[in-house]
C-alpha cells in the first residue's frame, strides 16, 4: 500500500508516548475527552498505522472534537480542511500570492533593484494551505490533518487529496518537492450525503461514533461547562436522552446539552425543573416543529418531574 | 480475563474475513492485511479488544455493523467466555438479532433471477394465459406503438422485456443551479476576476491589460429517486426499477427503494449491467412486495438521508401509488419536511392513468399539497412526462 511508504510505522516517539490503546485513552482524558474503548482503538490505530481514520456518526456526537482531543493528547497543531462544495487544489493545496508578486514588482521597479524570477517564486509569496501545512509540520511528532466533511467535496477532490497524503509529499512546480519530514496522522469526518469512493473506504479505518450514555454525555459536560454542578449535568443529559426518543427533526447532540447547561449556569438555575426548562428550551430545540412536539408533552415530563 | 484460544494475527485475521466475506460483506485481502497489523497493535486480551480491532480494520460503512456483529459473534462466541461481555454496553449482539445476511438469503428472489426467468415476474396475472388474444391484438397495432402506449401492468413478458431495453436509453436530466465555481467569461459585467486578472497581467509586466471576469458555473441539481416496491406496485416495480438504475448509472441519482423500511440502493445499481444491478438490488433491500409504509419511508429518507444534504436543493421523485398503511396525517408531516429540504417533488402514480382517477388514496391525498407535479408513468409515453417533469418543463 502506498501509504504505508509514507508512514512507515509509527516513529519511535510517538510510540513511546503512546504505547497502547490504554495510554491513548487516558492521555484523551487528559485533555478532557471521553473516548469509548471503540473511539480509544481506532484512534490508536490510525496513529500507529500508515492509515487515515474515517469517523462517522450523528451530528454532535464530537467527530471534530476527537480530531481536536487527538492534537491536544499529542501535543502537536491541528490543521483543518473544512470542505465544501467545489473545494480545489489552490483552497486546500497551496496558491500563489499573485497581489504581493504585483508589488514585489512594482517595489523593484522603483526601487531600480534587479528581480530575478526565482525571487518571486519563493516560498515567501506561497500561501500555504491546511494540507500543504500539515505535510510541512517540522514535527517533532507528526501533525493532525483534520478533513472535515469530505463528502461534501466532490469525487475528484477526494481523490486529488489523497494522492497527496499517500505520497506524502507535494510539487510546486517552481520549488520543487515538498517532501513531509513527518507524515500527518489524518482523520476524516462524513455525513454521507453522498457515497464516498472504494478507494478512500479501503485505505481508511472506520468507526461509527455512537451516542453515548447519559452517564458518559453529564460526565462530558462537567469537564466541558466549568462549574457545572454534577447533578445538574446530569439532570439535563437524561431530559436529552429522553427528548432524542421523540421523533424529532434535529435531536440534540452532546453540543446542546453542554450549551443548555451552560445556558442555565448563566441564568443562575442550578436545578432542572419545569420552569427551568420553560426558561431554557431554545438551547436545546432548535426547530419549530420539534419545539411544538416537546411542547405537548410539556416541560414537566422533559425535566423528569 | 478468559482464556483465549493462542491463534497467530495473521491466520486469524484470514479466517474471521473469510467469513465477512462469505456472509457478503465487501472484505478484501488487502484489510485482512490490515487487521493483521492492527492486532499487532492490539493485543486481544479480551473480546472488547479483539471486536474493536476487528471493526475498526473491517467495516467501511455503518449499515455493515448488523452483518459484521452477527458474524463476529457466531466466530468468537464459541470460542470466548460469554461471562465476559456480560453486562458490556460495548458487546456486539448475538446471533440472530438481525437477520440480514449476504446474498444466499435473497436466492428465491424475483431479481436474482436471470433476464428471461425474471421478465415473467410482475406480470404472471396478465401473462401467458392470454397469449392467443395478444397476437391478434399485436397484428391490428404497431408492436413499437403499443409497447409505447400500454401501461406496464398489461404487457406480457416478453413485451416488458423490450420495454426495459428502451427505458434504459432513457435520459433523465435535473434542471441546473448555479454552483460555487467559476469560469472565466469574456462578459463584462460578470464579477472581476482579480487574482485571474493579476496572474495574466505578469505576462504585461504587471499591467493589466486584459481584465479577466468570472462567471458562476452552473451544476446539474442532484436527483433523488425513492421508489415504492410493495405489493401493489408490483406490476410497475421492473421497470420503475430499471429507471432507477439508468438514472443512477447515468445521471448519477440517488435511489432508494422502500415497502415497510427504506433500503439505499445507489450503489447496487452503479454497474452498468442493468440485470446483475438489480439482481444485487434484490439481495439487498429484503423488503419486496410487502405492504407499503410511506410515511415511514420518506421519514426516514429525510431523517437519515435528506436532511444530512442529500435532498438539499435536490429534484426528488417519488414512485409510489400512495396506497399506505400509515396515517395520512404523518405521510403529510413526512413530506412538509422533505418539501423544506428538496428543489421540486415529483410524484409518479400509476394509477394516475386509470379513467377516473382521483388522488383520494389516504397517502397520496396527504401528500399532494407537497408535491409540484404528479405524473402517472405508467407507461413509456408516461415515462416521457417524468423526464419533463424532473426537468421542470411541466408543471403543476
Amino acid at each position: 500500500m502506498a501509504m504505508s511508504a509514507a508512514r512507515a510505522g509509527a516513529e519511535a516517539e510517538v510510540r513511546t508516548r503512546l504505547p497502547d490503546v490504554a495510554a491513548l485513552a487516558a492521555a484523551l482524558d487528559g485533555v478532557d475527552y471521553l473516548a469509548d474503548p471503540g473511539l480509544a482503538t481506532a484512534m490508536f490505530l490510525a496513529v500507529r498505522l500508515p492509515q487515515p481514520l474515517l469517523l462517522e456518526g450523528e451530528p454532535g456526537v464530537g467527530k471534530t472534537e476527537a480530531a481536536k482531543a487527538l492534537a491536544r493528547a499529542l501535543d502537536t497543531p491541528l490543521f483543518r480542511l473544512q470542505c465544501f462544495e467545489g473545494i480545489d487544489a489552490a483552497e486546500a493545496l497551496y496558491e500563489w500570492n499573485h497581489p504581493r508578486q504585483l508589488l514585489g514588482i512594482r517595489l523593484a521597479e522603483a526601487r531600480g533593484a534587479a528581480l530575478d524570477e526565482d525571487d518571486l517564486f519563493g516560498p515567501d509569496y506561497l500561501l500555504r494551505r491546511p494540507l500543504l501545512q500539515a505535510i510541512e509540520h517540522a514535527g517533532p511528532r507528526p501533525a493532525v490533518l483534520l478533513l472535515d466533511e469530505i463528502d461534501r467535496a466532490d469525487a475528484e477532490f477526494e481523490a486529488f487529496t489523497f494522492e497527496v497524503l499517500a505520497e506524502a509529499a507535494v510539487t510546486v512546480p517552481e520549488l520543487g518537492t515538498i517532501r513531509a519530514a513527518h507524515p500527518p496522522i489524518v482523520v476524516l469526518t462524513s455525513n454521507r450525503t453522498r457515497d464516498l469512493h472504494d478507494a478512500l473506504t479501503r485505505r481508511c479505518l472506520y468507526h461509527w461514533i455512537d451516542y453515548p450514555t447519559p452517564e458518559r454525555v453529564a460526565e462530558i459536560v462537567r469537564r466541558r461547562v466549568p462549574g457545572s454542578e454534577e447533578p445538574l449535568a446530569v439532570a439535563a443529559a437524561t431530559a436529552v436522552t429522553r427528548l432524542r426518543s421523540l421523533d424529532l427533526v434535529k435531536p440534540p447532540g452532546i453540543a446542546e446539552v453542554i450549551d443548555w447547561v451552560a445556558a442555565l449556569g448563566v441564568l443562575g438555575l442550578f436545578e432542572l425543573d419545569a420552569a427551568a426548562v420553560e426558561a431554557s428550551w431554545g438551547s436545546v430545540l432548535k426547530n419549530r416543529d420539534d419545539h411544538e412536539l416537546a411542547r405537548t408533552r410539556g416541560a414537566a415530563w422533559l425535566a423528569g418531574a | 480475563m478468559p482464556d483465549l484460544p493462542a491463534v497467530a494475527p495473521g491466520p486469524l485475521a484470514v479466517a474471521f474475513t473469510t467469513a465477512l466475506h462469505r456472509a457478503g460483506l465487501p472484505v478484501t485481502p488487502e484489510r485482512a492485511a490490515g487487521l493483521t497489523r492492527a492486532l499487532q497493535l492490539v493485543p486481544p486480551v479480551d473480546r472488547g479488544a479483539l471486536y474493536w480491532a476487528c471493526r475498526v480494520s473491517l467495516v467501511t460503512d455503518r449499515a455493515q455493523l448488523p452483518v459484521f456483529d452477527a458474524v463476529f459473534s457466531a466466530v468468537f462466541d464459541g470460542l470466548l467466555d460469554p461471562a465476559d461481555s456480560r453486562g458490556d454496553p460495548t458487546a456486539p449482539p448475538s446471533i440472530g438479532s438481525e437477520p440480514r445476511t449476504g446474498p444466499s438469503a435473497a436466492d428465491d428472489r424475483p431479481a436474482r433471477e436471470g433476464p428471461a426467468a425474471a421478465s415473467g415476474v410482475g406480470t404472471s396475472s396478465s401473462g401467458n394465459g392470454a397469449e392467443g388474444e395478444r397476437e391478434v391484438l399485436l397484428a391490428a397495432a404497431s408492436a413499437e406503438e403499443r409497447l409505447h402506449t400500454t401501461s406496464f401492468a398489461d404487457l406480457t413478458a416478453e413485451e416488458l422485456e423490450s420495454v426495459r431495453h428502451l427505458v434504459r436509453r432513457l435520459v433523465i436530466g435535473t434542471p441546473e443551479r448555479s454552483s460555487r465555481r467559476t469560469r472565466p467569461s469574456r462578459r463584462a459585467g460578470a464579477r472581476l476576476d482579480l487574482r485571474r486578472t493579476v496572474r495574466t497581467a505578469q505576462r504585461t509586466g504587471g499591467d493589466p491589460v486584459r481584465l479577466v471576469h468570472a462567471r458562476r458555473r452552473t451544476q446539474p441539481r442532484r436527483l433523488v429517486l425513492l421508489c415504492d416496491v410493495s405489493g401493489s406496485m408490483e406490476p410497475y416495480t421492473r421497470v420503475y426499477l430499471t429507471l432507477l438504475q439508468g438514472a443512477v448509472a447515468g445521471a448519477r441519482a440517488e435511489a432508494f427503494v422502500f415497502a415497510t423500511r427504506l433500503t439505499r440502493l445507489t450503489r447496487q445499481l452503479a454497474i452498468r449491467n442493468a440485470d446483475q444491478a438489480l439482481a444485487r438490488a434484490g439481495a439487498t433491500a429484503s423488503d419486496w412486495a410487502g405492504g407499503t409504509r410511506l410515511a415511514e419511508g420518506i421519514g426516514r429518507f429525510v431523517a437519515d438521508h435528506g436532511r444530512r444534504g442529500l435532498a438539499r436543493g435536490a429534484v426528488v421523485v417519488v414512485l409510489s401509488d400512495g396506497w399506505a398503511r400509515d396515517d395520512p396525517e404523518d405521510v403529510a408531516e413526512a413530506m412538509r419536511r422533505l418539501r423544506r429540504l428538496a428543489h421540486r417533488i415529483v410524484w409518479v402514480n400509476p394509477r394516475k392513468a386509470a379513467p377516473g382517477f382521483a388522488p383520494l388514496a389516504g397517502g397520496m391525498a396527504a401528500a399532494l399539497p407537497y408535491c409540484d407535479a404528479l405524473v402517472s408513468g405508467h407507461s413509456l409515453t408516461a415515462l416521457d412526462e417524468v423526464v419533463a417533469a424532473v426537468r421542470e418543463d411541466i408543471l403543476g
